[in-house]
């Protein structure tokens, strides 16, 4: 293939059938290639049968999105085959399992099924190292470089592995064998999927201790940090349920450690109370908003940025909230570590906005630690404290027991000591105080990347989040020339850099358009809106084409 | 050691929160001089009457929201071990609104201490029914009388696995003092329920001084602590239950402590260094 082109890798299975980590181990093929590499998985929400499948798609240079228009497809059964093999590309391979697929139908059958049930007892498993082989055999992996691979990706019964692998490649007929032939690229990367990435962040900013109750699309933060708390030195905690989560996220905060809280949009109602407690008492914390397709229970394993009007206005009453919405894998590390340093820095909770695309969705970055944030704070000299000093920035000092000073934060209006007030005066002060914080906050926000804005061009495309990457590989498939603005802060919205646009066209995965309706609100934006609310992210040909309609 | 602070102290005339004010000061200097200093001694306190105790003494810690108060202590257990926590709640703050944080904090022996002022009314909502009150209570949600029969906080306690339960009287200070003590001192989740007479909604000063009985032993086993948490008349105060069992945080991270021993920015950075590409 030339070496900008697109090559797309699909496989279709029953879950348990190790689909996804086909997924994983092209990821870190293509990697190692030195290639750029995107993985999009969907799933339904159960864990034996069903329909899963796995597209990865990978360029020399540059990729930010799956296609759905594949090269090569691996279809273990009917099902997928019946659902994927229309997504062929012209010159594309489809390979079937003939022994779930009937007869008479296009593409190469391998009777994958007969020869995994020759290496037992897990069988099923053995279906997603046949389609790794496949992409092996078709990318012109020798058989040699294959071995290698499966023994670092499928360790356990690793010689069953190779040698159901070997078998299979066998079978490869020679119109598959080396005719997908891939160019090396030149990148030196990491695969990440969006929830690591952002425990990575929070950890190089500081992050002490993370708590969560399992929620799809989140859980995976959880279950990363909880693998590494040894290496990494770091608490993860499943407590009881989200309100617990949040209020010893809050109570451990007071004690001086480095907090964050992860859930979808369903344990965020839970903790909101608590956000709001936070945002009284001065509490730093981060809370990581993994939204899935909704309202309610919704869609719990596919996607939608349907929360984002919850996400701005999380917690009751007037104070300040952070809201940040990172557009790639590679800025949630980045801006996951930010969003850290700033709550402890303005000492008020803020909202890492996911979804269940960028969540969950694998791509190759480079991630430099030293760029990351940390995560300081304005802390108490000597003397006598109090914990909630009026200042002429709003921002109190901070100090940490075991202390022969008081140390009381409080849920009730107080005063500078902490002690609760109704007195007219001390109410006044204290919502000033906490509005001046917010005005030095803004200000802050001014010196650091508050919007991106990629090519010069017409139109001007205005998006966020994961929608991010589906647009930037829209222009790129395409061949659009538009200018992309995309706000990584949405509280404080930052209206300064948006001063030259009057008019553009948003595209964002909602129904309502609640992107649309905040810049007309924010920047007086007036917009045309592309939206998507089908659970499923856009693909970048179909964006493209829906572009050029309204362009 | 002076406890007390300058805000204004409004509970009402004769309420049973000054006896339990008067005890915990008592306890908190007994603790002092038993080497439990001031400076690592932390409260926390729910919503609701009790929790005024929160602004009335010289302690550090978090007025936390109705009925998480327990979470709050959890919280900075886990993040500072060093730290001695204690929580102050109410029976509708922790038998109500947040049940499902005492009984995981017992089940999970989180080294926390939990202060019940158990009046069995709401009072600063103006007297409605509790988890506690008894059936037929008559307040402003149930005119005609509750229809539900009370709940049994310390039966449903001790079988979820608390280290250490006991139940006191806020009119016997001194019994009270050394409740508070021993919870305190005892590594584990300890709660010590306070009969407390609300003068206002449900006054209960006759009742109690009449059926209280001290707890001449502390029961042998788990069994014969629940069949004694389940006698209403007398209404025993004393230490119910006390057993040794590993502790929730050095269950989770050993001997460590995650505020203390936090890393770094360097260090992060080379452990980073370690894993990726990953």
């Amino acid at each position: 293939m030339k070496k900008d082109e697109v090559f797309t890798y699909l496989v279709g299975g029953k879950a348990g059938e190790g689909v996804k980590k086909a997924g994983t181990v092209a990821m870190n093929m293509f990697s190692r290639m030195g290639r750029a590499a995107f993985e999009m998985d969907d799933y339904p929400s159960l864990i034996r049968g069903g329909h899963n499948f796995t597209v990865v798609s990978t360029a020399a240079d540059v990729i930010t999105s799956h296609y759905m228009k594949a090269d090569l497809l691996v279809l273990h059964d009917e099902r997928s085959y019946a659902e994927h093999q229309s997504q062929v590309k012209p010159e594309g391979i489809v390979v079937y399992n003939s022994d779930e697929v009937g007869e008479d139908v296009r593409g190469i059958g391998i009777p994958m099924t007969t020869e995994a049930r020759k290496y037992p007892p897990n069988t099923m498993l053995r279906m997603g190292v046949g389609s790794v082989t496949v992409l092996a055999a078709a990318i012109g992996v020798s058989l040699d470089q294959l071995e290698d691979i499966i023994r670092m990706e499928y360790p356990r019964e690793v010689e069953k592995n190779i040698d159901y692998a070997r078998a299979v490649y066998e079978l490869i007929p020679s119109e598959v064998m080396g005719k997908l032939h891939l160019e090396r690229g030149e990148h030196t990367s990491s695969v990440l999927t969006g929830n690591q990435a952002a425990a990575l962040g929070a950890y190089s900013a500081g992050l002490d201790i993370y708590f969560a109750y399992p929620m799809t699309p989140s859980t995976s933060i959880l279950h990363f940090l909880a693998g590494h708390t040894k290496d990494l030195q770091v608490v993860a905690i499943h407590p009881e349920n989200e309100i617990a989560v949040a209020n010893m996220a809050v109570g451990a905060a007071f004690a001086g450690a480095k907090t964050m809280v992860g859930s979808s949009g369903g344990g965020l109602a839970l903790m909101e109370e608590t956000y709001s407690l936070a945002g009284m008492t001065e509490a730093p914390v981060v809370f990581v908003l993994s939204s899935r397709s909704g309202p309610s229970t919704g869609v719990p394993t596919y996607t939608e940025q349907g929360d984002l009007h919850f996400a701005l206005n999380q917690g009751h009453g007037e104070f300040p909230r952070i809201v940040a919405a990172p557009g790639s894998v590679e800025e949630t590390y980045y801006v996951a570590a930010e969003l850290l340093m700033l709550v402890w820095k303005f000492q008020t909770p803020g909202t890492l906005v996911l979804d269940k695309h960028l969540s969950e969705s694998s791509h190759t970055v480079t991630i430099d630690p030293e760029r990351a944030a940390w995560a300081d704070f304005s802390s108490h000299g000597s003397g006598e404290y109090k914990r909630y000093t009026i200042t002429d920035d709003g921002i109190s000092p901070l100090l940490f027991p075991p202390s022969s000073e008081v140390i009381k934060w409080n849920s009730y209006e107080h005063d500078e000591l902490g002690i609760t007030t109704d007195k007219a005066e001390r109410i006044a002060a204290m919502h000033d105080k906490r509005k001046k914080k917010l005005e030095t906050l803004t200000a802050y926000m001014k010196t650091i990347t508050t919007v991106n804005v990629y090519n010069p061009g017409y139109p001007v495309i205005m998006t966020y989040g994961s929608t991010t990457m589906s647009v930037l590989e829209a222009l790129r498939a395409g061949d659009i020339d538009a200018t992309v603005v995309q706000p990584v802060y949405l509280r404080p919205f930052p209206v300064w850099e948006f001063a030259g646009y009057d008019t553009a066209l948003v595209i964002e995965q909602s129904s309502t358009g609640q992107f649309a309706t905040l810049l007309k609100e924010k920047a007086r934006v007036d917009s045309e809106v592309i939206t998507k609310y089908d659970g499923r992210p856009f693909d970048p040909q179909e964006l493209a084409s829906r572009i050029k309609e309204v362009v | 050691m002076e406890l007390g602070t300058y805000a204004e102290n409004t509970w009402c005339p004769g309420c049973g929160n000054f006896g339990i004010m008067n005890a915990v000061t008592r306890a908190v200097k007994i603790l002092s001089e038993r080497g439990v200093g001031a400076d690592r001694l932390m409260m926390s306190a729910g919503i609701g009457c009790h929790g005024k105790i929160f602004d009335y003494l010289r302690i550090s810690g978090f007025y936390s929201i109705h009925g998480r108060s327990i979470a709050t202590v959890e919280g900075m257990k886990v993040a500072n071990p060093d730290l001695k926590v204690m929580t102050f709640v109410g029976d509708g703050d922790a038998y109500g609104e947040g049940l499902a944080h005492v009984l995981f904090a017992a089940k999970r022996n989180a080294d926390i201490t939990v202060v019940v002022h158990d009046n069995k009314v709401y009072g600063l909502t103006t007297g409605q029914f509790t988890p506690t009150s008894k059936k037929g209570f008559k307040g402003g949600s149930t005119p005609e009388g509750s229809v539900e029969d009370p709940l049994n906080p310390l039966a449903v306690i001790l079988e979820t696995g608390a280290t250490f339960v006991a139940r006191s009287y806020s009119g016997k200070i001194a019994h009270l003092a050394d409740m508070v003590v021993k919870a305190v001192e005892h590594e584990g989740f300890s709660l010590v329920e306070v009969l407390q007479p609300c003068v206002t909604y449900n006054d209960t000063y006759r009742l109690y001084n009449e059926q209280v009985k001290i707890l001449e032993e502390t029961p042998d086993t788990l069994e014969k602590a629940i069949s004694t948490a389940r006698i209403q008349n007398p209404l025993y105060i004393g230490v119910f239950y006390q057993v040794e069992k590993p502790v929730y945080h050095k269950e989770l991270y050993g001997g460590g402590n995650p505020v203390r021993d936090s890393l770094r920015r360097e260090e992060r950075i080379n452990r980073m260094r370690n894993l990726l590409p990953i």
